[in-house]
């Protein structure tokens, strides 16, 4: 008779007391996460505008209707150029740069600290100074380039069909390397010198040690990086939001900004919901090839 | 002889032309990380025509002028309370239910525990943008849209599966002999979580805090989308908005930059160890 009480209490204390623990998480996360989720599927079915009371199930048509648009490739070419340029760059950057810290210097801290400083820094704040950096008159870059009598290449770089896109990437590589400084410095310091020695003294000069020893060694975290890069590459928005939103003639678009004017500009709830479930399976699967590599590497 | 000495003093003096390289490197990059902000900051202070007459150099008449114009007319008064009523309990909501839940992750086990935990992971990688359409309607008809809450609420649910990988990383640091002395000594369940177990974990709370504050302060999209209300706009879009008012005023749209971008530099300077720490255990190991 005493057994059932106990192991009830038992089974209270175990499976239903950190059940209590997880679920406000659970409630709030479930709601304004995953439900919204899903309602981004239904929604991408439908022809809904936000204001209709029953939402038309209309099949794939958006998904038809969305490979047809050429906004949507023209958006989704500037992702990958963002990408492909934004994601190689600032790693680069930040390895070498924490390659030269690595190597002893004083003031390493002072470095860090002044590296990362831009990464702190709201991407509208970001997008503000540089909007003002480029402008055609008061900007510092035209003042110099006219003060060095190069007149002829000073422009209003953010109007410039040609040019727009590529200053803005430069505004966001300044605002980002140092983020990859910081986590590819702290991954050096973590790895394994005996190996680094060893191939000291079998006599690697330093360009094939920082190859052959380093680089395996930082591989995880490299791919943890891209990864994010990546991610973050198909989500960009703020910075091109705050200086050009997407002009001119949509030379700066990108897929998060031409799906904000389609779902809140033209309400567009179910077509701006086919377009971000674009950016989310290109963001999950560029998340997911990376771990499943990361993991096969360890 | 010679030709001992000589190829010596060529690699000494070759390594101290390597290390001049190096630094020169390292102190360009600094300069260039650095500029923007002094320019931002000292155009500030600058009169208006001195900005459009020698935009690089210091400011000749200091004023204060700008931060009066911002802070009153501008309305950056309001936007500053706003970020701060909105910012206070995101960051307090997110610590309190990232470190129940990640307690309970990291110390007990329970049926369906791994699912739960994978469904929270997926929100690492999930974008924002994946869920905003529908959550602005979800918004709307429960009547949130035009509160604060509209922003509290979703800022929190997103930060939460980084903040429960954070502090399930913390509580699974901590020594089983702890929880069962706490259990000893009479605590029930929440009882050793509160008073034994949380305490141990403020480096962890510090750290995810400052992530919290960061993400909130500087949350763009996401107020753009919810706080549509000029009255409820918190800074970073009260900056976008002010900016294509005054285009012209740069001194005036810098003074707001300032603003909002001072307590983001002083909180990041006086955690930096934190904030570097945590953002590095999470990147490097997990």
């Amino acid at each position: 008779m005493s057994v059932r009480p106990r192991s009830l209490r038992r089974s209270w204390r175990r499976q239903a007391l950190p059940l209590l623990f997880v679920l406000p998480a659970l409630l709030v996360y479930a709601l304004f996460v995953l439900w919204p989720f899903v309602n981004t599927i239904h929604y991408s079915l439908t022809d809904w505008d936000g204001a209709q009371p029953v939402k038309n199930f209309i099949g794939l048509a958006n998904y038809r209707d969305m490979f047809a648009d050429p906004l949507m490739w023209l958006s989704l070419r500037h992702n990958l150029i963002w990408i492909a340029l934004g994601t190689l760059t600032p790693v680069v950057i930040g390895l070498v740069l924490a390659n030269l810290v690595w190597s002893g210097v004083k003031g390493r801290t002072l470095f860090r600290t002044i590296f990362f400083m831009p990464v702190v820094l709201a991407s509208v704040v970001v997008g503000i100074i540089w909007h003002w950096i480029y402008h055609p008159l008061f900007g510092p870059i035209n003042v110099v380039l006219r003060n060095m009598g190069l007149e002829q290449v000073a422009r209003g770089w953010l109007g410039d069909y040609d040019w727009a896109l590529y200053a803005l990437l430069l505004a966001g590589l300044w605002a980002y390397f140092g983020f990859c400084f910081v986590i590819l410095l702290a991954a050096l310091q973590g790895i394994d010198m005996e190996i680094h020695d060893a191939a000291m003294i079998d006599g690697a000069g330093s360009f094939k040690r920082f190859w052959h020893v380093t680089v395996p060694q930082l591989a995880p975290v490299l791919t943890m990086l891209t990864a994010f890069t990546l991610i973050g590459g198909f989500n960009v928005f703020d910075i091109i939001f705050v200086t050009t939103k997407g002009g001119p003639a949509n030379a700066t678009d990108v897929l998060a900004t031409y799906t904000y004017r389609q779902a809140f500009t033209l309400n567009e709830a179910g077509y701006g919901a086919t377009l971000t479930m674009m950016i989310t399976v290109l963001s999950l699967v560029a998340s997911y090839t990376f771990i499943t590599l990361r993991e096969r590497g360890q | 002889m010679h030709s001992a000495t000589l190829p010596r003093t060529s690699g000494r003096r070759g390594a101290f032309l390597l290390t001049l390289i190096k630094y020169a490197i390292l102190v360009m990059v600094a300069i260039l990380c650095l500029m923007p902000f002094v320019w931002v900051w000292s155009s500030a202070f600058k009169p208006s025509l001195e900005i459009a007459d020698t935009p690089l150099a210091l400011p000749r008449e200091p004023t204060l002028q700008n931060f009066a114009n911002a802070w009153i007319q501008g309305r950056f008064a309001k936007y500053f309370t706003n970020s701060l009523i909105v910012t206070v309990p995101i960051v307090g909501f997110t610590l309190l239910l990232s470190s129940l839940a990640g307690y309970a992750f990291a110390r007990h086990y329970f049926r369906g525990r791994q699912t739960l935990f994978y469904a929270f992971l997926l929100g690492l990688t999930l974008p924002f943008t994946s869920i905003m359409i529908p959550l602005y309607y979800t918004l709307r008809d429960t009547g949130l849209l035009g509160t604060y809450w509209a922003m509290i609420v979703p800022q929190t649910a997103i930060g939460l599966p980084f903040g429960i990988f954070i502090m399930r990383a913390f509580f699974q640091s901590l020594p089983r002999e702890l929880e069962d002395s706490g259990r000893v000594d009479g605590c029930n369940e929440f009882g050793v979580f509160w008073r034994v177990m949380l305490p141990l974990t403020t480096p962890g709370m510090i750290t995810l805090g400052i992530f919290s504050f960061l993400g909130a302060w500087n949350s763009f999209l996401l107020p753009l989308i919810f706080m549509q209300r000029e009255s409820l706009r918190p800074l970073v879009v009260g900056l976008m908005f002010f900016q294509s008012r005054y285009t012209r005023d740069f001194a005036l749209i810098m003074a707001g930059a300032t603003i909002i971008s001072v307590p983001v530099i002083v909180v990041y300077i006086i955690f930096q160890r934190q904030f570097i720490q945590g953002l590095t255990a999470g990147a490097v190991k997990g």
